[in-house]
């Protein structure tokens, strides 16, 4: 690297991205992937990470826009995302240590682009939009269209993620994100799922909306085709969530890499989607359970 | 009185340590000092046909670039001269050092290093244990037989080392046995990861070189450098500062004759500090990966015959101090049970991984594994409890061991009572959850090993030892062993300790030898102050010798406490005439006989001095959907004899149950069909942290040990890390029906068992 | 090109002018000459680099030095209470938490971060906590004790 700069303004910033500086919050993609000899730093960085703009968790206008340096750590306890985002919270409380949580951002994860990243799958299911601003103006891209390969975005070189969006959930809805862990902690998904379930408001327990999300099973975090169709009107029971585990193992197209094979990836990304189907359901039912799920139920639960 | 009531042990080096004025040999800075980095091969198995130096040497910065032609020649290796300082023709591993570069900075060093130009021409990959031993395999080291070796040691071809116990007729006791079991496991490579990665800095005075490093070893290291680079003993001095952490990866001789040649050459200070890749796949102390057979007859009163057995070692590419491995390897697949028939065998087999050599235990996690889950197929095929078969089975005080070895008192069976008892009251088991038994031994090792003490004029003590502080707390339990035998207090004393041209030699942070060992050096030592402090004080209070007591600071006469003098008047006095100087050794125990048995390749581990045994009982949950296990509580109970530091030994319990655990479910080296490591780094190659770690109960039966260490104690620090991944294994089976045969037991492997 | 700026370590101002590619870690240890902050990986997996910058915890290895301009950095050399061993300090030795040290600084920090958030953590929530620092001495076992102990004071 030669240069960084710290931007005090989001104007300055977006004028230092338009002229090819590249943006870095806590570094926890940028500046790791560079010290473990993946990728150099970029010649020219802009430092993002003071911008007072991009840091706030706003519900003012109805569902949350989240700015894109809000870190995991202010995720995982903010009692916004957890009440209505649940999955989110989920998520960010799963990734790394509470060092990494401290210094990781939405934003980055979203540009960053891994199919591996926990918040995908909860952006995914939360309908969320990606909001990218240059010098030129504003744009909103659904998080489904976002994302076309691993590390790669539809975003141009002169645009800077500002925040993600995300619509309030129909009443009686909850959301979760489980993953798949070795260890308790310093992890990254082998595979995860993000679900949110929506219930008959007339209490008969029956799904009037649902969507699931899987992580770390094809180049991109992908939304699970179909799923409306197979669980709507009816109740989470064993043959629903049997039929959840099925649709997500058939659309994963996993690798097979050190973490796991693609056969091991295939049958526990259903395991992770019916249980986030599970946890999502009962959640919109009024149980609290809380975040993150992996701590809550399961093999990682407090004993 | 329970441990946690015992009075606490407060290091000499603990202020240091938590306040971050503890300095670590990668802390060091001295005027002038150079960057040191490697040319490593990056390539498992290659002839190199071109080496060019010239770009390299041409960066700015670079003051020394050296090979192999730089040093003497010279083939060094503990048991085995396998191995030279730099790669000669032919590499054989990824991680076997090509050139060493010293630069202004690390940069620059690194800059020089992508600048050498090495082509190859690549040779078949050895990895395979089996394939490697069949008629005309690709020999890893076709001029083996030209190689210096320990003598007795049979060898031939790739395989680098032979051991066998024979005792008694297998074949005879396998026809008379009821029921015979078979089993085969596998268990993975792994590795020591101390969180520190090693350091090296070496700065030459004239004809002398001083070299601080990240060993556990000194002597060894001291001597390393004067064999590879032709030097007497007294113009190498290794000094070590606060070590980080060995595990036995840090055993034995690295890199500082590397480093040491670098300062000689660039006329500068040197510094070299590992990445924590380069820590991964360098050096030659991995975990070996094993193959082991097992067969065990046994009668249908559950009495075992009869047992054949064989284990396949990983040596890797040079043989580091692995030799006796295959030894220790029999011991292990034997176990501490009653067997009169055993014809079991091992055998260390060069491949173009990285060198294995002393991890913790080495031999013991896997091979104990693999001997525990194969003891609990035959007591299920017995339709025995497996904790009644162990009690019936195992070895006893004056029973006779499958080595033909006849044991003092020991405590194995108390420790299983005591282990299986401890477990019970945790409370009833969830249905997916299960407590697996398992046992172990392990040696305690005598070594010779020097020490001084000298009280000054005011009293305060120093400690010099050529022990070495490996982070254990055993070298800082020496003060306490001094403050005894003077009737002081351990914190008069300070330590001295890891510089070998101060101190007398010891064999270093390695076998759990140090308290075990400089222990008996330290009392020796003492034992002289304490004669010369009986004598002053028997002239000054006019009184016989023999009725001095030395106790808390003072001198008295036996019966009359009121007749006494202060120590440290004694210590003023002393400083004016003869000073207090005492110095010790000692005589080391000696190794018991065995009787009935013949030992190929035997390396003196056939029958174990202050033998430590154990029985680890671990209760773990299982996610049945994805194989995902996790160990809840750990009842861990130890005979190592006496205690002498309490909260010491309770510390080396805990850190060794959870590097088992680590062995057990998530810690493996994965290879790649290259012959390369996939996993060097410790995202990938998963070390346990604090959220994922159970309950774990020490108890120790201390029994008193004579000829053994100080105040009747064995060693501790490796026994911890022997039975764990075994219980955890047999807990697993109980819950999944069948064992899972390959370690790590991650949860894919256990999955795939499920299924 | 080197980036000028002031880093704050330990309440005291060091003016310095780096390469602005260099790692906090690297700056602490190099140019500010502080080595109680330890490198184990450099790849933010073992937590020995961890130092508080406006009190959080960081991975010092990954974090820019250049982006603690105006910030406050504290290192383990900066948890004493002016003479005297802070209490999490005094607990890790009392209990028998630290061994080979290479890990106790970050451990520390990590704990003072825990405790500063949350004065009196479950056992659970220190497990969590201490997560990111990775010790192979101990097992945990007497770093969790230690921190029972400094939970009970505060609680």
């Amino acid at each position: 690297m030669k240069e960084l700069r710290i931007a005090t303004s989001l104007d300055e910033a977006l004028a230092l991205v338009a002229d090819g500086y590249q943006p870095v919050a806590g570094g926890t993609d940028l500046v790791v992937a560079a010290r473990g000899g993946k990728s150099e730093l970029p010649d020219h960085v802009v430092a993002i990470d003071r911008l007072t703009e991009l840091s706030e968790i706003d519900s003012s206008d109805g569902g949350l826009q989240i700015g894109a340096t809000v870190s995991h750590a202010r995720l995982m306890r903010d009692e916004s995302v957890i009440d209505g985002f649940t999955a989110l919270a989920d998520a960010a409380a799963l990734v790394g240590s509470p060092a990494t949580r401290n210094v990781g951002t939405i934003g980055g994860n979203v540009m960053n682009a891994s199919p591996a990243m926990d918040t995908g799958s909860p952006l995914m299911v939360l309908d969320s939009e990606i909001v990218l601003r240059s010098v030129g103006g504003e744009r909103r891209v659904p998080v489904s269209d976002f994302w076309t390969g691993p590390g790669q975005t539809v975003s141009q070189p002169d645009e800077l993620c500002i925040a993600v969006a995300m619509p309030d959930l129909p009443s009686e809805s909850g959301s979760a994100y489980v993953r798949l862990e070795y260890r308790r902690a310093m992890e990254i998904a082998v595979v995860g799922a993000g679900a949110v379930v929506s219930l008959n408001p007339e209490g008969d327990g029956r799904v009037v909306g649902v969507s699931l999300a899987l992580t770390a099973v094809a180049p991109t975090i992908i939304a699970v085709g179909g799923i409306a169709d197979a669980l709507i009107g009816r109740a989470i029971d064993e043959s629903a969530l049997a039929d959840v585990a099925a649709l997500a193992g058939d659309q994963a197209s996993p690798i097979s890499d050190l973490r796991a094979s693609d056969d091991y990836r295939r049958h526990t990304v259903g395991v992770m989607a019916r249980r986030a189907v599970e946890a999502a359901s009962r959640r919109a039912a009024g149980a609290s359970i809380p975040v993150p799920v992996n701590r809550s139920v399961g093999i990682g639960a407090v004993t | 009185m329970t441990i946690a009531e015992t009075p606490r042990f407060v290091r000499a080096d603990g202020p240091d340590k938590v306040t971050g004025s503890g300095r670590y040999t990668a802390d060091m800075q001295l005027a002038g000092m150079l960057a040191a980095k490697f040319k490593f091969a990056e390539i498992a198995h290659a002839r190199i046909v071109r080496l060019d130096l010239s770009a390299a040497r041409q960066i700015p910065g670079v003051l020394a670039v050296l090979t192999d032609d730089d040093v003497p020649d010279v083939r060094y290796g503990a048991g085995l001269a396998d191995r030279t300082l730099f790669a000669r023709d032919v590499v054989r591993y990824e991680g076997e050092v090509i050139a060493a570069v010293a630069a202004t900075t690390k940069e620059a060093a690194q800059a020089a290093v992508d600048a050498i130009v090495v082509e190859y021409e690549p040779l078949p990959i050895v990895d395979d244990l089996e394939m490697a031993t069949a008629d005309g395999a690709v020999l890893v080291h076709p001029e083996w037989e030209s190689y210096r070796a320990s003598p007795g040691v049979p060898r031939d071809g790739n395989v680098a080392s032979h051991s066998s116990v024979v005792r008694g007729d297998v074949d005879q006791g396998l026809r008379e046995a009821d029921i015979v079991v078979t089993s085969r496991y596998i268990a993975d490579g792994s590795h020591a990861a101390p969180i520190e990665p090693r350091a090296v800095v070496a700065q030459w005075e004239g004809d002398k070189v001083t070299i601080w490093t990240s060993t556990q070893v000194p002597f060894t290291a001291r001597d390393g450098v004067c064999q590879t680079l032709g030097l007497p003993t007294n113009r190498v001095r290794v000094i070590v500062p606060h070590m980080g952490g060995g595990f036995g990866g840090k055993c034995g001789f690295h890199y500082e004759a590397h480093i040491a040649a670098l300062a000689r050459t660039a006329r500068r200070p040197v510094k070299l500090v590992f990445t924590r890749r380069e820590e991964f796949i360098a050096p030659d102390r991995r975990r070996e990966s094993m193959i082991v057979d097992l067969t065990t007859g046994v009668k249908s009163d559950g009495t075992i015959v009869a047992r054949r057995g064989q284990a396949l070692l990983d040596n890797g590419a040079y043989t580091a101090d692995s030799s006796f491995f295959t030894q220790l390897a029999v011991m292990h697949l034997a176990g501490p049970y009653v067997i009169p028939n055993v014809d079991i065998g091992a055998e260390l087999i060069y491949t173009n991984h990285q060198p294995s050599g002393s991890v913790r235990a080495p031999t013991a996690p896997q091979a104990t594994w693999a001997r525990e889950s194969h003891t609990d197929e035959v007591a299920a095929a017995l339709g025995m409890d497996p904790v009644e078969f162990r009690l019936l089975n195992a070895v006893e005080t004056g029973k006779v061991g499958p080595s033909g070895q006849t044991y003092d008192e020991i405590g194995l069976t108390e420790c299983i009572r005591k282990a299986v008892a401890a477990s019970e009251t945790a409370g009833p088991l969830a249905d997916n959850e299960a407590v697996g038994v398992a046992i172990g031994w392990w040696p305690s090792i005598p070594s010779p090993s020097g020490a001084y003490v000298k009280l000054d004029g005011d009293g305060a003590g120093q400690i010099i030892t050529g022990a070495q502080e490996c982070g254990t707390g055993s070298v800082m339990t020496l003060r306490q062993l001094a403050a005894d035998e003077l009737g002081m207090d351990p914190e008069d004393f300070q330590i001295v300790h890891q510089d070998t041209a101060v101190a007398p030699y010891d064999t270093g942070a390695t076998g759990s030898q140090t308290l075990f060992n400089n222990g008996r050096a330290v009392i020796a030592a003492a034992g002289q102050i304490a004669e010369q402090l009986r004598e002053l004080a028997a002239d000054r209070l006019e009184a016989s010798m023999a009725d001095i007591v030395l106790s808390e600071g003072a001198a008295h006469v036996a019966g009359s406490p009121d007749r006494n003098v202060p120590i440290a008047k004694l210590a003023r006095i002393a400083s004016y005439g003869e000073l207090l100087i005492g110095h010790g050794s000692g005589t080391p125990p000696s190794a018991p006989e065995i009787s009935g048995a013949t030992c190929a390749g035997d390396a003196g581990m056939a029958a174990w001095v202050a033998p430590q045994f154990s029985c680890h009982a671990a209760r773990i949950r299982i996610d049945r959907d994805t194989g995902v296990v996790r160990v809840v509580r750990v009842d861990a109970v130890h005979d190592s004899g006496t205690i002498i530091n309490p909260i010491g030994a309770l510390g080396q319990v805990e850190g060794g149950v959870v590097m088992g655990i680590g062995q057990a479910i998530s810690e493996g080296t994965v290879y790649g069909a290259d012959g390369r490591q996939r996993n060097p780094a410790l995202l990938e190659y998963k070390l346990q942290t604090a959220a994922d770690v159970p309950e774990i109960h020490t108890q120790f039966v201390e029994i008193f040990t004579p000829d053994a260490g100080p105040r009747g104690a064995k060693g501790i620090a490796e026994a911890p890390n022997v039975p764990t991944a075994a219980a955890i294994a047999n807990a697993v089976t109980k819950l999944i029906g069948r064992p899972v045969t390959h370690l790590p037991m991650t949860p894919e492997r256990v999955w795939e068992a499920m299924r | 090109m080197s980036h000028e700026f002031e880093l704050v370590v330990n309440g005291v101002t060091y003016p310095v002018d780096v390469d602005p590619s260099r790692s906090l870690l690297n700056v602490i240890r190099e140019e500010v000459g502080l080595t109680g902050t330890k490198e184990g990986c450099d790849d933010c997996e073992c937590g020995a680099c961890m130092v508080l910058l406006d009190g959080q915890p960081v991975n010092s290895c990954s974090y820019l030095a250049a982006q603690t301009e105006g910030r406050s950095v504290t290192t383990i050399e900066g948890i004493m209470n002016g003479d005297e061993l802070a209490e999490i300090q005094k607990d890790m030795l009392d209990e028998g938490g630290v061994q080979c040290g290479f890990c106790t600084p970050g451990m520390i920090i990590s704990a003072t971060a825990l405790f500063a958030r949350n004065p009196d953590p479950t056992k659970d929530e220190i497990q969590i906590g201490l997560s990111g620092n990775l010790c192979r001495c101990t097992g945990y076992g007497r770093i969790l004790e230690a921190m029972k102990h400094t939970a009970a004071d505060r609680g």
